[in-house]
Formats: structure tokens, sequence, C-alpha cells
């Protein structure tokens, strides 16, 4: 019973638990849009000047640095590392570019401001970075959704699961609780033993999806360990704290307490329907 | 159909009553309607009183708990030892365990069953089982006793010694109510309560006799 409590609790809980951690990466990743406009490659220092100080009045962007072609150039190379004579490219392909940082992530607003910038001679192309961002976010939430109902509809089946069991117990003790009801037992008093139990199942269930949700956490982090080369070491799941434990042990005897008094008041109902 | 009808009786306490009638006379359901155990489904019962058909549902069962009631089929647990039947009703009333098992060997030892308490009812005579039950009406000390038929299946030596158990209480004070297919055969002072096919046939008051 404890088994299938803890397994039936630790689904939606290890969702609830990569969730977390997935939304506390995404939140430690800088948030904020940026753009990267990149230039013609004729372009003249006056006109390099001109679109600067354009850029610079608008409200929109936050921050711009400017990255002439020779500096990129260097850095690719150094990035590949080739020199210019081995790599055979005498000519530097690449063009001068502004990396700009925004105010805002509104889609509507980003888009005016590339339409404007579009227009400026001397800008050939623009891009847009950062999106990205926005989209894990919107898939984490989509994904907060799923967990959650996922987890209300198996703390549904944990509840029948649990007053399930407990009804079988009403029937096994039927004889107690009619005689007890004959001689003077109020129906809290019938409940109490049948309450009790379904608490002790949810409590005991509760620290079994805590122990496999351990199990789960070292045995994922032994595995990125492994290949933290590959992730850079970014990938560490957390196990939930005091706290968030505490609430999860909380919620099992709830459910508990609340599917056993629902099967105990209806063995007693069976039973006055009777007499 | 109603089971009982036209009944119209008057219980003083102290009294000792008997329920006399054939089978299916309506003498177990007239004891469960004044046992608080069963509503009618019309008129009015009064204890103490109060009109319990005014009771709410919480309130019956503090009122099922001042009477001590022995039923026909004695009820009993026998997935329990016999203490552990007897305990029942102090249990129910939450009291300390070692009162609680005080109380039970005293019952117990009332009803001569006292060095069967770790036995299971079912290893016991008809006529042990009905002690038990007893033991188990007197334990919480009521100031009434209901016995539904307590003698009907035991022989006459027996029965005399389970009579004269109702006696000694009521001779304590106790009110007690005792139904029967036949009228007593005591010589105390007793009220008697004939009914036949549902209706109230005959009241008899018997002085005591010399
Ligand atoms: N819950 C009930 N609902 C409807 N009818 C009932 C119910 N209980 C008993 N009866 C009927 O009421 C009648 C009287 O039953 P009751 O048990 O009171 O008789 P009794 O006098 O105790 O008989 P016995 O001596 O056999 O115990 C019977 O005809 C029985 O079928
Ligand atoms: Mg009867």
């Amino acid at each position: 019973m404890f088994l299938v409590i803890g397994i039936t609790l630790s689904l939606p809980s290890i969702g609830l638990l990569f969730l977390d951690n997935a939304s506390q990466l995404s939140n430690k990743i800088k948030y904020e849009a940026e753009i990267s406009v990149f230039l013609t490659k004729d372009i003249s220092e006056d006109q390099i000047e001109f679109i600067e100080s354009g850029l610079k009045k608008n409200s929109l962007i936050k921050n711009i640095h400017f990255e002439p072609k020779q500096d990129a150039w260097d850095k690719l190379q150094t990035k590949l590392k080739l020199s210019s004579l081995e790599g055979g490219i005498s000519e530097n392909p690449l063009p001068d570019a502004f990396f700009i940082s925004l105010n805002t992530l509104d889609s509507d607003q980003i888009a005016n401001l590339i339409n404007d910038l579009k227009t400026i001679e001397g800008i050939k192309e623009i891009v847009i970075d950062g999106g990205w961002i926005k989209k894990l976010r919107s898939i984490l939430y989509l994904i907060k959704v799923g967990v959650y109902t996922l987890g209300s509809l198996l703390i549904a089946v944990l509840i029948i699961v649990i007053s399930n069991t407990i009804r079988l117990q009403t029937l096994t003790y039927q004889d107690e609780i009619e005689v007890s009801r004959l001689i003077g037992a109020t129906n809290s008093f019938i409940r109490r033993p049948f309450t009790y139990t379904g608490i002790i199942y949810g409590f005991g269930g509760g620290l079994i999806t805590l122990g496999i949700l351990k199990v789960i956490v070292i045995i994922f982090n032994l595995i990125t360990h492994r290949i933290e080369d590959f992730f850079g070491g970014l990938i560490v799941i957390q196990n939930f704290n005091l706290k968030e434990s505490i609430l999860l042990i909380f919620t099992a005897m709830l459910a508990g307490w609340l599917a056993s008094f629902i099967s105990a008041k209806q063995a007693i109902y069976r039973l006055e329907k009777n007499i | 159909m109603d089971v009982l009808q036209d009944i119209n009786l008057e219980i003083d306490a102290g009294d000792l009553i008997f329920v006399t009638g054939s089978s299916g006379a309506g003498k177990s359901t007239l004891l469960k309607l004044i046992s608080a155990v069963e509503r009618p489904s019309s008129g009015t019962i009064v204890f103490e009183n109060q009109n319990i058909n005014f009771l709410n549902k919480n309130e019956m069962p503090y009122l099922r708990r001042k009477f001590g009631m022995i039923f026909q089929d004695h009820k009993l647990l026998y997935d329990r030892d016999c203490f552990d039947n007897v305990a029942l009703p102090l249990q129910i009333n939450e009291l300390d365990p070692s009162d609680i098992s005080r109380r039970v060997r005293a019952a117990l030892n009332k009803v001569g069953l006292l060095n069967k308490e770790k036995l299971m009812p079912i290893t016991l005579s008809g006529g042990e089982q009905q002690r038990l039950a007893i033991a188990r009406a007197i334990v919480s000390r009521p100031s009434i006793l209901i016995a539904d038929e307590p003698i009907a299946n035991l022989d006459k030596n027996y029965a005399n010694e389970i009579m004269n158990i109702f006696y000694s209480f009521h001779q304590v004070g106790v009110t007690v109510i005792i139904s029967s297919h036949e009228a007593p055969s005591t010589t105390i002072k007793h009220k008697e309560f004939n009914i036949n096919q549902g209706k109230l046939n005959l009241e008899k008051n018997v002085p005591l006799l010399t």
C-alpha cells in the first residue's frame, strides 16, 4: 500500500522537481532580447557614427556594442585556430556589426524597431537573438500546466486507491461498526481508526516518495556528472528542500485522511440505511 | 405496514418490566424503540421528560449510552476476546485504560466469566455468551438494563442463574426490562406488558408475592 502511494505520488513530484530546476536554470540565463545589426561591407566611418548616434537616441535600446569587422575576424580565426594565410582567405568576409540589447521583450515593439532599422541606409541584415529564451519559458509554462494537471489527476487516483482499501477494511469491520453504533458510539468515534489508517498510509507513502526522489536525483546527477564536460557542469538537479518535502508529506496525509473519511462515512451510511 | 400499533405504556425508574408475546409479536421492535436504537415512524417516546423524536442524529449516541442493551442475537464481536468485547462500551466512553481493565474485570466477575477473559466468544457455550453480553451491557453501569429474550435457549437451571443476575440489578435500583415468550415466574413485584400482533394486549401489575 505504502509503495503504491509512494510511486503514484513520485510521478508528479519528479515532474515538479525537474520543472523547478529547469525554470531556475532559465532564470540564470540572462533574460533579455538581443538583436544583431550587420552593416554593409563598404560602409564608411561617418555612416557608422551616424547609425550609432541614431541608435543611442532610441528609447527601446538599452545597450549598444559595436564590433568592427577586423575584431570579429580575429576572434573567429583564434577560435578556429587558423591564420589568414593557412586558411587561404586573404580578405575579411565579415561585416561590421552592432550588438544591441533591448529594454523590451514585447514582440510587436521589437518588430516595429526592426522595420525602422531596416530603412536606414548602410544596414544590411538584422538578426534577433534571445527569442528562444522566451520560447523556452512558454514551453516550460506549458509543461508546468501539464504537470499540475497530471498531479491533480494522480492525487485523485491516490484518493480513490486509498479509499478503496479503507472501504475493504470497513467491510471487514462491519460488525464492529454496527455494534459500536448500537451501544452509543458517535460517528466520529467510529471513523477514527479508519482515518488514522488513511493518514498513516499518506505519511508512509509520502516518505517513500521522498526516498524514490532522492534515488532518482542521485542517479541523475551521477550521470550528468559523467558527461559534465559536455554540459559545462550547468545541470545539477536539486532535490526538494525541507519545506517542500514537508508540504509533499502533508499533501499525502491530507489525501489519506480525505479518502478514509469518505470511505468510513459511506460505511456508516450503509448501516444507517439497513437498520 | 406498521409493526407496532396503539402502544401506550409508561415505565417508572426502578421498575422490573416484562414484555411478553409470541414470536413476531413485536417485542424486539419495542425494546429497540425504547433504547433509541430505532426511531418510530409515528408517535412519541418520552425519556426523562424529553421527547426523543426531537433529538438530532448527533445526540442519539449519547442517549443510547444510558441503556445497557442485551440483544436477542447477542451481537458479540467474534474477532476479539471476552475482555475486549466487554471493554467496547468503555472505549466508546473514552475512559482511561486502567479504569477500563478494572471495570471490565468487575463486570466479568459479576457474570462469573473472569477466568475466561482471554477466550474468544466463539469458544463459549450459549449461556456463557449470554452472560458475556450481559457483562458488556452492565460494564458502563447504566441505570436502565434492557434484555431481549435473554433465556430463550437455555435450560432451566442456567435460565434461573441468568434471571437472578437481572434481579440483583433490579434490587440495587436499576430499571430492568426483559422480553420473553412466556409470563415470568418470579415472586418479585413487577409489571408485565403482553403484546399480541403489534398491539398492547394486556398490562398486568403483579405485586410482591408473600
Ligand atoms: N426493520 C424491520 N422492518 C420491517 N419489519 C420488521 C423489521 N424488524 C422486524 N420486523 C417485523 O416486525 C415483526 C415483529 O418483529 P420483532 O422482532 O419485534 O418480533 P419479536 O416479538 O421480537 O419476535 P421473536 O420472539 O421471534 O424475537 C415481525 O413480523 C418482523 O418481520
Ligand atoms: Mg425478538
